[in-house]
């Protein structure tokens, strides 16, 4: 990418964080800004898995549990980042690869049910292992300390997520560009044809669920230091369909993809948070409202714009 | 052994509303190529239709439970006609998602309605028991039963006996050469997602009696998911029967395995399944489920 491109990437994103700055306030701005970057990484994971290796997955919000939860225990032990870190990054990818071993017999909708399965069966443990999760009471988690200093400022937690997110966004680049990505791209298109050029299908899509899996526990990770306090009704179905539309929103064929439509499905609720002071009555206490915008939201972008913000139409 | 027997029957009765969720599953799928995720949301809504049109506007209860399913049905054309038919053929996850979205809509307008949430509802219709013997059995569960089996027997006599049912058969088997054959397959697709709708709505009112009407009842849609995989997504009994087999096998679960277990009894018998059958038990070894 020439620098004059990247600027021109960068430049509105940049234009946004300073609106909303001095809209709502730097410390909120950076806030949403950390939790925008981190969303974008869970998302990107989605992205390599449905975008770009074409499967079907029900259950990236078990990953991203798997690598929250690895963080949290192993960062309450005391345990430094530079160990814990790639612990969970490890755990999201194992998790991946192993809710993609279906795959290797099973197609489609077929799969996509096995990983919904998988996902709530994540859910369950996550709930029964009272020993290390302490089930649904939940885990507090420390602030991230990177090298002694306790990063629990606002402008160094969405610097942290916005550096990772850069980090994760150029390896992905990098990735796509490789014979795996083109694997991956080819599985999409036409797995027979695939495969009659040689293209191991079954390792192809292992790998992607490897890789997304991986993004996704590192996303976790983020998540619980960010959060301070995971529970495992947080990552349950509805955070995997978060993901999903998501992925969708953004459009799942792009990487830029993802940070766009983590930049909606996080807009979304603090949009209703805006409209709840301006609406009167009855109206702004309604309960539903968060899940029929994002419903509507979903719809309106699969029916007007099916490649997602970030497609080419 | 009388133990046995009650779980046995409240097993069966819950596998029965499962089997029918599957089954309205399994009739958009097979019909029209749609995932639909929005069945559990169309239940839920069938159930408060039927509580608002009985508590709200005063029908008696029969007429307010016809007036629900048939909204329903009503709404589900309607949103055929409307949304759904431009999900059809491109990929699932582009219905998984359209009708989720749907889905979110009808739950968040419901949750909208102050009232809605505020408790648990019951529709005042089979609270009571029977007594069979030593047998004591909640007139509810019986209920459930004796309704699956009377629908099953009319969507069977449809299926087999009528024009509207012979097409929708032959949509399911190949769109383009009953297109060829003079069946018209957009109606088809709208009457596939009315059915779906009613029967929805059906599971909405039977679950009624036994977990109350709430806006969480539509989790249960979550079992069928499993149950139309058993079944092998392509078969209308196999969705049934998938139903009532999980259902019991959830109720012996909750008997004999520790506490908790018993949620993830399903799901674990859908992997299970799903890698040693990969094309469901109805869908024979032959297939793969592509």
């Amino acid at each position: 990418m020439s620098a004059p491109g990247a600027l021109r990437r960068v430049a509105p994103w940049l234009l946004l964080l300073l609106a909303a700055g001095v809209w709502l306030g730097p410390d909120y701005a950076l806030g949403q800004a950390t939790m925008v970057a981190t969303y974008a990484i869970a998302g990107l994971g989605v992205v390599i898995v449905v975008g770009q290796a074409g499967q079907v997955t029900f259950g990236q919000g078990a990953l991203v549990a798997l690598g929250a939860y690895a963080e949290a225990v192993l960062a309450g032990r005391g345990v430094p980042v530079i160990l814990s870190l790639p612990a969970a990054v490890a755990l999201g990818a194992a998790g991946g690869a192993l809710a993609s071993l279906p795959a290797w017999r099973l197609g489609g909708l077929y799969f996509g049910m096995s990983t919904l399965a998988f996902a709530l069966l994540v859910e369950e443990a996550l709930v029964r292992w009272e020993g290390l999760t302490r089930g649904a009471a939940g885990l507090a988690t420390p602030a991230l300390a990177l090298a002694g200093v306790a990063l629990d400022a606002p402008l160094a937690q969405a610097l942290a997520s916005l550096a990772t997110l850069l980090c994760a966004l150029f390896f992905c680049r990098r990735l796509l560009a490789s014979r795996l990505g083109r694997a991956w791209r080819a599985v999409r298109e036409d797995e027979a044809a695939a495969e009659a050029c040689g293209i191991d299908a079954a390792r192809a899509k292992t790998l992607a669920f490897a890789v997304g899996g991986a993004l996704s526990g590192l996303a976790g990770a983020l998540y619980a230091h960010w959060i301070g306090f995971i529970s495992p009704e947080q990552f349950g179905l509805m955070f995997s369909f978060e993901l999903l539309m998501l992925a969708f929103i953004g459009g799942a064929r792009r990487l830029a993809g993802a940070a766009w439509g983590a930049l909606v499905i996080v807009a979304i609720p603090q949009g209703i948070a805006v409209l709840r002071d301006l609406l009167p009555g009855d109206w702004a206490r309604a309960a539903g409202l968060e899940a029929m915008l994002f419903g509507a939201v979903i719809v309106a972008v699969v029916l007007l714009r099916p490649g997602g913000i970030a497609g080419r139409r | 052994m009388l133990a046995l027997l009650q779980v046995l029957a409240s097993g069966i009765a819950i596998g029965c509303v499962y089997g029918l969720v599957a089954l309205s599953f399994v009739l958009i799928y097979k019909a029209t190529e749609t995932v639909s995720f929005m069945q559990g949301e169309l239940l839920m809504l069938g159930a408060f239709a039927a509580l608002g049109l009985h508590l709200g506007a005063g029908l008696p209860l029969a007429l307010a439970a016809a007036g629900a399913v048939a909204s329903m049905a009503l709404l589900g054309a309607g949103l055929e006609r409307a949304v759904l038919r431009r999900a059809i053929g491109q990929p699932h996850l582009v219905a998984v998602l359209l009708t989720f979205g749907l889905g979110l809509m009808v739950r968040g307008g419901i949750a909208a309605v102050p009232v809605a949430t505020q408790g648990m509802y019951r529709l005042p219709f089979a609270d009571g028991s029977v007594q069979l013997g030593p047998l004591t059995l909640a007139s509810g569960h019986l209920l459930v039963i004796g309704a699956t089996v009377i629908l099953a027997g009319l969507l069977a006599l449809f299926f087999r006996f009528t024009r509207a049912g012979l097409a929708l058969r032959a949509c399911s088997e190949d769109a383009r050469v009953a297109a060829l054959m003079g069946v018209p397959v957009d109606r088809m697709h709208t009457l596939a997602w009315s059915l779906g709708a009613a029967l929805a709505a059906v599971a909405g009112l039977l679950l009624a009696p036994i977990t109350f009407v709430h806006l969480n009842m539509g989790l249960v849609a979550l079992k069928a998911f499993p149950a139309a995989v058993l079944g092998g997504l392509t078969s209308l009994p196999g969705a049934l029967a998938g139903g009532v087999f999980l259902g019991v096998v959830e109720a012996v679960a909750g008997l004999l395995l520790p506490e908790g277990v018993k949620d993830a009894v399903p799901y674990a018998l859908l992997l299970v399944v799903l890698l040693l059958f990969p094309g469901g038990f109805a869908g024979g070894g032959a297939r793969s489920g592509r």
